[in-house]
């Protein structure tokens, strides 16, 4: 029983950086109809830029996060202004594609800057875990949890009650009626890519201080994530943080309880395995809205 | 309009061919020596293969600077292959066929094993970073080399230690393995498997890990319910550290070992307290080192790159050089500069003295295991301290796995 | 429109060749092709040969995405799919490479078929992401399904034979490779053609319509698939036959993008397109390397940059691509032709 306890609680902590992750990838999507396959590569930007911020000055490590939010926001206005804009209209897959292409161009300037080798990263919490119940929990996966427990509030509110995020609702909804009603299309657009880069550079620095050193693999994670921003439906805050948590649940009962059975590395798949299933049932993911297509 | 885009096409066509065609066609002195390289620069293993493939750069400047393979230069070819095996492929056709080199300093072990068969009927020297015992037996891979003791040898000496430091007398020992599910994570487990049963070590469990994750947990909840007294982690650093931080958040008393590009002076500093009292096999000395081969190294080093730190990666790729620059010199004298004679060159290296770098290498025509000696060393407050030396026997049945 | 172009018959109207000119051109350029062997070094040999896999396998996945609209990530998949078949049939039976390959293909068309089941209900990102698992789920087989596949280690492939002949070097290769190559992209321009094909096109213009018109949907769609992955899985096969020895390593998930990466540079739904994509995407390296590499050698010191900048700049050109030519190089070799159609009285 304590072992399903560990799995589960293990999987919930862990899917709560999956769901971190994966806001970014639904709030791009969300207003512009873009899934951004460079969402790991502005995650290892994020903590690259945080780790320069800290180990080059004396810059303290609050000053340092804020530092790299404003540097995230600001890239992520310049990624959407030069590359995704001239893009608008374009079919699903050139789209997907330019995605990709920009990936490897921010993987080939943070190996140009800082080289390929593991730089450790700043201890930002104490190593020592927190008991839950039985369950220890490392710091940095306990601040994930928080970090999303915010998020989802601020999103949920965001999209309710602001002004911007009421104008981001109607952009995905028609772009055409959002541009009638006054609302600067492109505003939304950019202003949703840095508010995605943002929250993959808090992913980035969780990831990095959980890891305790940066490197480009740490990219990986936005691969990884893909299924859970389409598991819980590519155009729900609450989607992506129930699709999160259920895929880091559903690989840890796997890795716990399979893995032995079948010889290993089952893990990795059952999130891919699962999520064709469920898609089977739901095609357009647990919270997506369901596109009723009239001819 | 139009037909402004359609000239600017045919102009940047015409400008990359003729850049193409420059790159090409820069003519050779005859006094110099083409060795390729194919390196991991910027793949998923560039955080090793970068100070490797640096350390194989400046030893070949270090060796032309010093009176070159007995007065002719040696041209380094190198390449980047991206941990990509069919990159690494048309890179060796390439290096093979058009730049003609006469031997390769390679890198990891899938492409490595990928082209076995093309270096044994190319007779081109292949000496690789990959230590994978498969690589050892002359009758199966006679143009294969490396410069340390393979990873089956080298599992097996931290097996040993893991005996000698085993002090309760009820029981044998427990083990767990940890590997990816890849040509170099696999490589050492089947002699691992066997030299535990040979030798009163209980192989608990084995646990396998992708190539980029952060979380270990699940897998380490498996050992635990094994309860392994010690498990040996064959992946690369990152992974070693995910690992070993996971580990102390659960509490566990497990002790653990790294392979060759798990353990470094990466590994200390990146998982920090959860790397002390970590063990891991040294084949080659940390940087800095107090042996007489350092001095030269680190010397260059410091005169290269000011600003960067060393690694025992960087020494690997020196002593690499090392070896197989006397080879050339040989194969030289012997007026046999080609394919089979560095090879011939190669295998009558005998106990040849790396001033400490690594163990002393000796290749023979029948077998290629390099050396059999594997320090073991330690972490001990964030410095890589040596805790034991193991040689392993040339055992006949031994060679090539 | 140029002067005299006119047709009176639908024949006319549907031929591969508007002209008996552009028959001879073609026929040239084949001819021109089957010498290259004499006077390529085995380097560019090797270049061409992938090429010319490349070339089946873009023109198998624009079949399936440019022409029928179903996004497919899991390429890399069934490339690997047919590779194996190919090892086994080969190294377990030594079966003739001409039984080999048809073999190969179909194995990776049934296997694609199954992968295309879940097309009857999803689309878009939500189908490429079941492709995506599809790899996954190949990956997976491959590394343990080790009494088939040889786990990590992998296989060796012998040799591709036919009766006595053993294709060996990359120039024999060469010539096993590019009738296949040749024959498969005749079949693709003529497959849209037929109502088969027609039906394809329809279904990505507007599915519902396409219904409405009797068109069976999920027939064709998993027809799609099938045609596609046998395509896919014969590069495979030649894969397997080039490097002879294949593993799980052989094929990431990065060869799957680098083919999509094809058909869109090249252009979507056009079988020229997929051609010239493929000669696009597998020659860039190749240059991109002679470059760095002349660098490097010029300033020994800024090599690992050199390697970095090869690996951005070609993500930059699918990008620059996509932005400043969205519809590919066949729309820009479309261009430049009718350029030199009026040269010199352009307008």
């Amino acid at each position: 029983m304590e072992f399903f306890l560990q799995l589960v609680i293990n999987g919930v902590v862990i899917g709560s950086i999956y769901a971190l992750v994966a806001l970014g990838f639904v709030i791009i999507y969300k207003a512009s109809s873009i899934l951004n396959f460079a969402q790991g590569e502005l995650l290892v930007l994020g903590a690259y830029i945080c780790l320069a911020i800290t180990s080059s000055g004396h810059v303290p490590l609050p000053a340092a996060f804020v530092l790299t939010l404003l540097f995230a926001a600001t890239l992520g206005v310049a990624l959407e202004r030069v590359i995704l804009r001239p893009l608008i209209g374009e079919p699903l897959i050139s789209v997907i594609m330019v995605t990709l292409g920009l990936s490897s161009i921010l993987r080939a300037i943070v190996q140009g800057v800082w080289g390929t080798d593991t730089k450790p990263f700043p201890a930002v919490f104490p190593s020592d875990p927190v008991m839950v119940g039985p369950v220890p929990i490392s710091r940095g996966y306990l601040w994930s949890v928080g970090c999303v427990a915010v998020l989802l509030l601020v999103f949920t509110s965001f999209f309710r009650h602001a002004r911007a995020g009421i104008a981001m609702r109607a952009t995905a909804f028609s772009q055409q009626v959002a541009l009638s009603m006054g609302i600067s299309v492109r505003r939304i657009f950019a202003l949703s890519w840095s508010i995605a880069a943002v929250v993959s550079a808090i992913g980035g620095i969780l990831l990095g201080s959980i890891r305790g050193g940066v490197d480009g693999s740490l990219a990986f994670i936005g691969l990884k994530v893909v299924p859970v921003a389409i598991l819980g439906g590519l155009d729900s805050v609450q989607g992506a943080i129930v699709g999160g948590v259920v895929i880091g649940v559903l690989e840890n009962l796997s890795g716990g309880y399979l893995d032995p059975i079948l010889g290993g590395g089952v893990k990795e798949i059952a999130p891919f395995v699962a999520l064709v299933l469920i898609l089977m049932v739901k095609p357009y993911g647990l919270f997506g809205k369901v596109h009723i297509e009239r001819v | 309009m139009e037909s402004v885009q359609v000239r600017r096409s045919f102009i940047c066509c015409l400008a990359s061919m003729i850049l193409m065609l420059a790159g090409e066609g820069r003519g050779q002195p005859n006094a110099e020596i083409k060795v390729g390289g194919i390196f991991d620069l910027t793949g998923i293993t560039s955080d090793v293969g970068k100070p490797f493939a640096q350390g194989v750069r400046d030893a070949t400047q270090w060796v032309n600077e010093h009176g070159g393979i007995n007065g002719k230069q040696i041209k380094l070819v190198e390449v980047d292959y991206g941990y990509k095996i069919p990159e690494a492929v048309a890179a060796y056709k390439r290096l093979v066929n058009d730049n003609k080199v006469i031997m390769i300093n390679g890198w990891g072990t899938g492409d490595t094993e990928a082209l076995k068969d093309s270096v044994n009927k190319d007779r081109v020297p292949y000496i690789s970073a990959s230590f994978s015992g498969h690589l050892t037996d002359p009758s199966k891979t006679p143009y294969n080399f490396f410069v340390a003791p393979s990873y089956s040898d080298q599992l097996r000496a931290w097996l040993s230690w893991v005996k000698q430091d085993w002090k309760q007398k009820g029981r044998n020992p427990k083990v767990a393995f940890f590997y990816g599910d890849n040509a170099y994570g696999k490589a050492p487990i089947e002699a691992g498997r066997q030299f535990c049963k040979e030798n009163g070590i209980d192989l608990v469990d084995e646990e396998i890990v992708p190539g980029a994750f952060q979380d270990a947990t699940s897998q380490l909840l498996n050992m635990k319910k094994k309860e392994a007294d010690y498990a040996y982690i064959n992946v690369t650093t990152t992974g070693v550290s995910t690992i070993l931080r996971d580990a102390k958040k659960l509490g566990l008393n497990t002790k653990f070992g790294s392979n060759p590009y798990g353990f470094s002076e990466a590994l200390a500093a990146v998982a920090r307290e959860a790397a002390e009292g970590v063990t891991g096999v040294m084949p080659h000395v940390p940087f800095g080192e107090n042996v007489p081969g350092m001095k030269n190294l680190v010397e260059f080093h410091n005169r290269q790159h000011p600003n960067e730190k060393g690694d025992a990666l960087y020494v690997r790729g020196w002593s690499y050089v090392m070896v197989w620059s006397e080879a050339l010199k040989r194969a030289d004298k012997a007026k046999a500069l080609t394919g089979e004679g560095v090879k011939a060159a190669l295998e009558t290296l005998q106990n040849f003295d790396l001033g400490g770098l690594t163990a002393n290498i000796t290749y023979t025509p029948s077998d290629h295991r390099p050396s059999t000696k594997t320090p073991i060393y330690m972490i001990q407050s964030g410095k890589l301290v040596k805790v034991a030396e193991f040689d392993m026997p040339r055992k006949q049945q031994w060679l090539g796995m | 429109m140029r002067c005299g172009d006119f047709r009176t018959t639908y024949g006319a109207d549907m031929a591969i060749f508007e002209t008996s000119f552009a028959r001879g051109c073609v026929g040239a350029f084949l001819l021109l092709l089957a010498i290259v062997p004499v006077f390529a070094t085995t380097y560019w040999l090797d270049v061409v040969n992938r090429i010319a896999i490349a070339v089946i396998g873009a023109v198998g996945l624009n079949i399936l995405t440019g022409f029928t609209g179903q996004i497919s990530l899991g390429n890399a998949a069934f490339l690997a799919v047919g590779a194996y078949s190919t090892a086994a049939f080969s190294s377990r039976w030594n079966l003739p490479c001409l039984l080999v390959i048809p073999m190969s293909g179909l194995i990776a068309a049934l296997i694609g078929m199954a992968f295309g089941i879940p097309s009857l209900r999803l689309k878009g990102l939500y189908l490429a992401m079941a492709t995506l698992a599809a790899h996954f789920i190949v990956e997976f087989t491959a590394v343990h399904w080790e009494a088939v596949t040889g786990g990590v280690n992998g296989m060796s492939v012998p040799a591709a034979r036919l009766f006595s002949l053993a294709f060996e070097s990359d120039r024999s290769l060469f010539y096993l490779i590019l009738p296949v190559a040749v024959l498969l992209v005749f079949f693709a321009k003529n497959l849209f053609r037929t109502k088969v094909g027609k039906a394809f096109i329809a279904i990505r213009d507007q599915d519902i319509s396409a219904e409405v018109m009797g068109v069976n949907v999920f027939k064709h769609k998993l027809m799609s698939f099938a045609v596609s992955s046998f395509y896919v899985g014969v590069a495979g096969s030649l894969l397997a036959y080039q490097a002879r020895i294949i593993s799980p390593e052989n094929f990431p998930l990065t060869v799957g993008i680098d083919y999509l990466g094809m058909i869109i540079i090249g252009g979507m739904g056009s079988i020229l397109g997929s051609i010239l994509g493929a000669i696009f995407i597998t020659l860039l390296p190749e240059l991109l390397r002679l470059l760095s590499g002349a660098a490097g050698g010029v300033f020994p010191g800024l090599v690992q940059l050199f390697a970095s900048i090869k690996m951005g700049v070609f993500g930059l050109a699918i990008v620059l691509f996509l932005i400043f030519e969205p519809d590919g190089l066949a729309a820009r070799w479309r261009t430049i032709k009718n350029y030199w159609k009026l040269y010199p009285f352009s307008y």
